[in-house]
């Protein structure tokens, strides 16, 4: 039936989750109003500003261009999924003390973003940092400070100071 | 968005089942990173959308060096792009698709959703055509073979049936003596290529006479064009730089460019004459140098 | 149009009181500020846990969405809602009529635009009405089944067309679709022509540009009873919507509570003004008796909201044989688009700071903003400045290469120097500077990019050229309208002695809230962990005018300083009496307040506070500051004359970028060569002024310089989304060095000025003098494409073979 909610069973940051969603539901749409992680931004909704990537299976994906039942049976982390408890994940601790975020709008996409490059490449060179940032637009912070907070956040990651 | 009913089978089987129950009413989704903005949009309103995106027995690569390269139609993009098996085989392919939008779009996004969205500025097929690839389409009644270069019918058209899935791309092993590449004119990293040239060289060993050219433009019609009096142009001579000029500007006159926001047709043209010597110089370069 | 001219009362232009400058204390003396200070807000913004307007949610709350026109002009003829009234799932409808006939505007003479268009829409997809319905899908659904019908109306989509003779008015009552004109004159500028060695003129083009924040406007709003309204709006100056809304919903102001989220970055216009979801979700929640929120689509955004003004600038110049430069005279021709908004105040931006960062003896301009069937143009990040900035540094270029004098040499020439302390440089029109850093901004970027050793390099190599071009800019800081820009600040200190920081004003990305913070920390003489800052909630937090015009360091910075002392004050007071001594012998350090002559006569502060919260049954210290700088130190700008002061005080900036052009296809690219140096008085956090500058520089300035525009069809918008739109990204971006450059300026807190409006303007000229001196081309119309870079070569090609 057209409009009937089909089941979606989806895992996020860790916890699995049974829910009824339209089969046009956008991934973003399910994360952000019926499991409340808003820190998944709605920027464009038409994958042209990247604010809604989340890791799915590993890998960044635009929340909002994919359906979210095409994600069942996946695992997706959100921003929210970062964090363990108090301890901030190092590429976040590196966008704080780096001074890189400013209105905040494009971070969460930002360093999923950078998560997902930095799990895959430990050791990305600036091109490959400057790549991944490509996906994900900002209006204010001219980009610098991101890219060199993704290095720092790399070198951190590698055992380095 | 309108409402849709939805569909996920598992088996191609179970897919082309279902397309060949809804025909015109069904909608194949793989990647849908082309398909979920036209459907936002309100372009396109299938009633039912068959999602093959789990189809995970279409997403693979092989090759050997008899039959050559073979891709699932749901392999992904990022797939392709980082394959170390392509990277060695056909760096091309790799070269093309780390130009391809960002990798968000290109993680998720399949080179089989990206072939039968027929967008004539799109850079995987132009690259597939000098690579002189085919395409397996298969209905529930039985299979047939398209060469990449016959596909495209029109903007957004491909020759595809309601009933039919594209299932595999088979790229034939790269011949001896040959170059490939393919650029694009991008303001920014990952745009739609303003215009876009793939370009095969194939010399004669021995002489560098170019025995075989095949030239794709990206943007420069309503269908990737191959310019065929450019390859004409070089075709059993030897390549230099007035050649290359020569050639360009042949491909230049064959193309009917679009004019849109990003550039009018006469820029277009002017592009086209650039990029098929660029790029027509860098496969000569790799064919002389036997880069795969 | 004398009536519709912006007035603003002419004052006397006092001399200023430097005698009183706020800088209380020396660099060395200093514990928080002018150190990197992590950002306050930055913990909650990594962790996705600040919220913003599209993230909160209310019980009950319905959606809304507006119906838009199909047509950028035309008659409104009639509305019927009833289909739409009876979907299953609307709970309310409104139309232009419920707003009984109110209308707004950014001033009281230009109060022309309606919350939903009555009788005339006037530019394409302009709304006419909305709905609130239980979701998105059916709130959209039932904006379709509203019909209205339209009687289409020519109309007019620039400038020229506009100014015709007999051409359509976009507003019956305003002849010639003229929105705003000036006439300024200084000096004279016929006789500095007649005794100039060169005179040029040319014309400039700058953009239709979007503000470029990610975040689209949204809004939630309810009425927790009849006659109280409670709006979470994405509003970087969260007091416009609360006058407005007053206004609009016949309200006393202490019954409109504007909470203010985190913002997405405002840039002037939209977010710091109103948008039809700003009544309508209002009307909807009163209509429907529930909360009611709204998003915008990027689509809207980008087809609806406010714009930066395309320019033509004509520029004509006079300088003497060595290049210094004796008049100036503009015209400028805008387009200001359907609706007055912030024209006047854009427009009179080109004109008032053309005597900086260069001396400049004879001025004279002309400005007409013209209305058109087009979303409304207002103001964006380098406000009014960046356009006529653009021309003058770009023509300085053209002017030294036709007197072969070396560009860095030409700005070195012309550049204001740093007034002496105690010294005042007044401009021709009443602009007073107490500093100016302009030619040490010069200097160092010359060095920094090795500009001697560079000049002589080659510049083509292959098919690719490479350029550095250089520019300097200005930027008022402390914007001085009116009364409205005064503002205020609460320090509450709480008994176990942490304290509050109640401030009406909005950091939107810009890092204000950190430096209020931190201000208030180092007057008090205890950390910035020890500050927790209470944001705007209208019904709770002084007023403030909010992120705009570059006020919110200097002017709220100095409310806080105020508030702060005042705080501070209390409790020396009561430290005073147990020492035996006067307060003013004391004072507060790494939180212990000690005797100055006598230090280990000291208490530490959390005892302190408890003393003097329990002196008194029921005793509160509460610090209260303003700050009075945006009104009185100086005369008011006028607007009909150009005359007076529009800012506190005015930052400088010098950039030098390189750039590498395609010889073949046009495209050029931004290198790594990229340095800025930026006098914003005393860097009160020096890594948010270094991000500030950079991305000043990039988003807005090159952004203009090489990739956007809006491009228009009879009011369409033929490139309504982010790729089409090319806002800029991070493989372009240029890792741009920044240098700071201290001038301690007395009218600013700790010596402070804006950051980073003054990059914005110099990103333009810089980027196109480097297309010059890579490849001999001059881009007069922005943006420099790369089909207009590739014709421009062309040209220049086919020339050189004659």
């Amino acid at each position: 039936m057209k409009g009937e909610p089909k089941e979606l069973k989806i895992t996020v940051n860790g916890k699995t989750y049974e829910l009824k969603v339209k089969a046009k539901a956008l991934l973003s749409d399910v994360l952000r109003k019926d499991l409340k992680l808003t820190g998944v931004k709605r920027g464009c909704l038409e994958s042209t500003c990247g604010v809604c990537t989340v890791i799915l299976d590993g890998k960044a994906v635009r929340s909002c261009s994919i359906l979210a039942l095409q994600a069942n049976g996946h695992e997706v982390t959100t921003i929210e999924g970062l964090a363990q408890g108090d301890k901030l994940h190092p590429i976040q601790q590196a966008f704080i003390d780096h001074g890189a975020i400013e209105c905040g709008f494009c971070i969460p996409g930002r360093v999923m973003m950078a998560k997902a490059l930095l799990d895959e490449n430990p050791n990305p060179t600036r091109e490959e940092v400057r790549l991944a940032m490509q996906g994900v637009l900002c209006a204010d912070a001219g980009y610098v400070k991101q890219i060199e907070a993704v290095e720092i956040a790399a070198e951190k990651m590698r055992g380095g100071e | 968005m309108k409402d849709f009913e939805y569909v996920a089978p598992v088996m191609a089987e179970e897919a082309l089942s279902l397309l060949s129950q809804y025909k015109e009413e069904a909608k194949i989704i793989a990647g849908g990173q082309s398909m979920l903005v036209v459907m936002r949009q309100g372009l396109l309103a299938p009633e039912v959308v068959v999602d093959v995106k789990g189809i995970t027995a279409l997403d693979y690569m092989t090759y050997d060096e008899r039959e050559g390269l073979k891709i699932g139609a749901l392999t992904t993009h990022r797939a392709i792009e980082t394959s170390p098996l392509i990277q060695k085989q056909f760096r091309v392919l790799s070269e093309m698709e780390r130009n391809l939008a960002t990798i968000q779009t290109r993680n998720w996004g399949t080179i089989g959703g990206n072939l039968c969205h027929g967008d004539p500025a799109g850079d995987p097929a132009p690259v597939l055509i000098v690579l002189g690839a085919m395409l397996k389409l298969r209905k529930l009644t039985g299979e047939r073979i398209v060469a990449m270069e016959d596909f495209s019918r029109d903007i957004l058209e491909v020759d595809l049936e309601p009933s039919e899935m594209l299932i595999e791309i088979q790229v034939p092993p790269p011949r001896p003596h040959t170059g490939t590449a393919h650029e694009k004119l991008m303001v920014m990293q990952g745009d739609a290529g303003i215009v876009g040239a793939a370009v095969s060289i194939t010399l004669k060993p021995g002489n560098g006479i170019c025995e075989d050219a095949r030239i794709v433009l990206s943007n420069a019609a309503s269908i990737p064009l191959r310019a065929k009096e450019a390859e004409r142009c070089l075709a059993g001579r030897a390549i230099d730089g007035d050649l290359l000029t020569e050639a360009g500007e042949v491909a230049s006159k064959e193309a009917s460019p679009p004019s849109d926001v990003h550039a009018s047709e006469e820029y277009r043209r002017e592009m086209i004459k650039v990029f098929v010597k660029r790029v027509a110089n860098k496969a000569l370069e790799r064919a002389k140098l036997e880069v795969r | 149009m004398a009536e519709k001219k912006q007035k603003v009362k002419k004052q006397k232009t006092k001399k200023p009181d430097i005698a009183k400058p706020t800088v209380i204390l020396k660099e060395e003396e200093l514990s928080v500020i002018g150190k990197p200070i992590p950002r306050v807000d930055a913990r909650l913004k990594v962790t996705g846990e600040a919220k913003y307007a599209a993230d909160m949610e209310a019980a009950d709350m319905l959606w809304g969405a507006i119906k838009r026109s199909p047509h950028p002009h035309a008659r409104i003829l009639h509305i019927d809602t009833s289909k739409a009234e009876r979907l299953p799932g609307v709970k309310a409808v409104v139309t232009g009529k419920d707003f009984g006939g109110f209308k707004w505007g950014w001033s009281r003479e230009t109060r022309d635009e309606e919350p939903l268009a009555t009788a005339k829409v006037r530019y394409l997809y302009e709304g006419v009405a909305a709905v609130a319905a239980i979701d998105e899908d059916i709130a959209e659904e039932a904006c379709d089944l509203i019909e209205v019908e339209y009687e289409p109306l020519p109309g007019v989509f620039d400038p020229f067309e506009a100014m015709k003779e007999g051409a359509p008015l976009v507003h019956e009552d305003r002849k010639g679709n003229i929105c705003v004109e000036y006439h300024w004159n200084f000096g004279d500028v016929e006789k500095a022509f007649a005794e100039s060695y060169l005179v040029r003129e040319d014309t400039f083009q700058t953009p239709r540009m979007a503000k470029g924040y990610i975040e689209p406007p949204a809004v939630l709003a309810y009425w927790p009873d009849s006659t109280h309204l409670t709006v979470i709006p994405a509003k970087g100056s969260p007091y416009f919507p609360y006058r407005i809304l007053s206004n609009c919903f016949n309200l006393p102001l202490s019954n409109v509570r504007i909470i203010q989220p985190f913002v997405g970055a405002d840039f002037g216009g939209t977010k710091n003004d109103m948008v039809s979801c700003d009544f309508s979700a209002p009307m909807l929640a009163k209509k429907s008796g529930k909360p009611v929120k709204i998003v915008y689509t990027q689509f809207e955004e980008l087809t609806t909201c406010l714009r930066r003004h395309p320019m033509w600038v004509t520029m004509k110049t006079g300088v003497t044989k060595d290049g210094r430069l004796k008049a100036i005279q503009n015209k400028v021709i805008s387009d200001g688009g359907a609706y007055t908004r912030m024209s006047p105040l854009s427009n009179f931006l080109t004109g008032i700071c053309m005597a900086l960062p260069y001396k400049l003896p004879n001025f004279k301009t002309e400005m007409h903003c013209y209305f058109t069937n087009n979303p409304s143009s207002a103001a964006m990040r380098g406000h009014g400045i960046y356009h006529t900035r653009f021309a003058g540094d770009v023509q300085m270029d053209m002017i030294a290469e036709e007197l072969g004098i070396d560009p860095v040499e030409m700005r070195l020439r012309n550049a204001i120097e740093n007034p002496k302390p105690g010294k005042i440089y007044e401009t021709i029109n009443k602009l007073h500077l107490a500093t100016c850093g302009v030619e040490e901004c010069v200097e160092k970027v010359a060095e920094a990019i090795r500009w001697e050793e560079k000049k002589k390099d080659e510049r083509v190599r292959g098919s690719r050229a490479y350029g550095i071009g250089f520019a300097c800019g200005t930027y008022l800081s402390g914007t001085k309208l009116s009364g409205h820009n005064a503002c205020a600040a609460m320090v509450r200190i709480c008994e176990d002695g942490s304290v509050n920081y109640i401030t009406g004003a909005s950091d939107v990305g810009q890092g204000s809230d950190t430096v209020m913070c931190a201000m208030v920390a180092e007057v008090l003489g205890i950390g910035l962990e020890d500050i927790d800052i209470k944001r705007v909630d209208t019904a709770h937090t002084p007023v403030d005018p909010g992120s705009y015009g570059s006020r919110v360091t200097v002017l709220a910075g100095e409310a806080a300083i105020n508030a702060a002392k005042d705080a501070k004050r209390a409790l020396l007071e009561v430290a005073a009496k147990e020492f035996g001594v006067k307060p003013e012998e004391m004072d507060i350090k790494n939180k212990r307040a000690f005797v100055k002559a006598n230090p280990e006569m000291s208490i530490p502060w959390a005892r302190l506070v408890r003393m003097a919260c329990y002196t008194t049954p029921g005793m509160v210290i509460i610090g209260r500051g303003q700050s009075s700088r945006g009104i009185s130190t100086y005369g008011l700008a006028d607007f009909t004359t150009g005359i007076g002061d529009i800012g506190t005080n005015y930052s400088f900036t010098a950039q030098a970028q390189e750039v590498e052009v395609d010889l073949e296809t046009g495209v050029v690219k931004c290198t790594d060569n990229s340095v800025i140096a930026h006098d914003c008085g005393f860097p009160l956090n020096p890594p948010a002024v270094d991000t500030q500058v950079v991305g000043g520089a990039y988003h807005p300035g090159v952004g203009a310089a090489l990739y956007c525009e809006f491009k228009m069809d009879k009011g369409l918008t033929l490139n309504p989304n982010l790729v089409d739109y090319k806002l800029p990204r991070a493989y372009e971006a240029p890792m741009t060095q920044v240098i700071h450059v201290i001038t301690n300026d007395p009218f600013g807190p700790f010596g402070a000025k804006e950051a980073s409006e003054g990059s914005t303007c110099t990103a333009p000229p810089a980027v196109i003098n480097a297309i010059h001196d890579a490849a001999g081309v001059w881009i007069k119309d922005l943006p420099a494409k790369p089909e207009k870079v590739f014709w421009a070569l062309k040209e220049k090609r086919e020339k050189g073979k004659k």
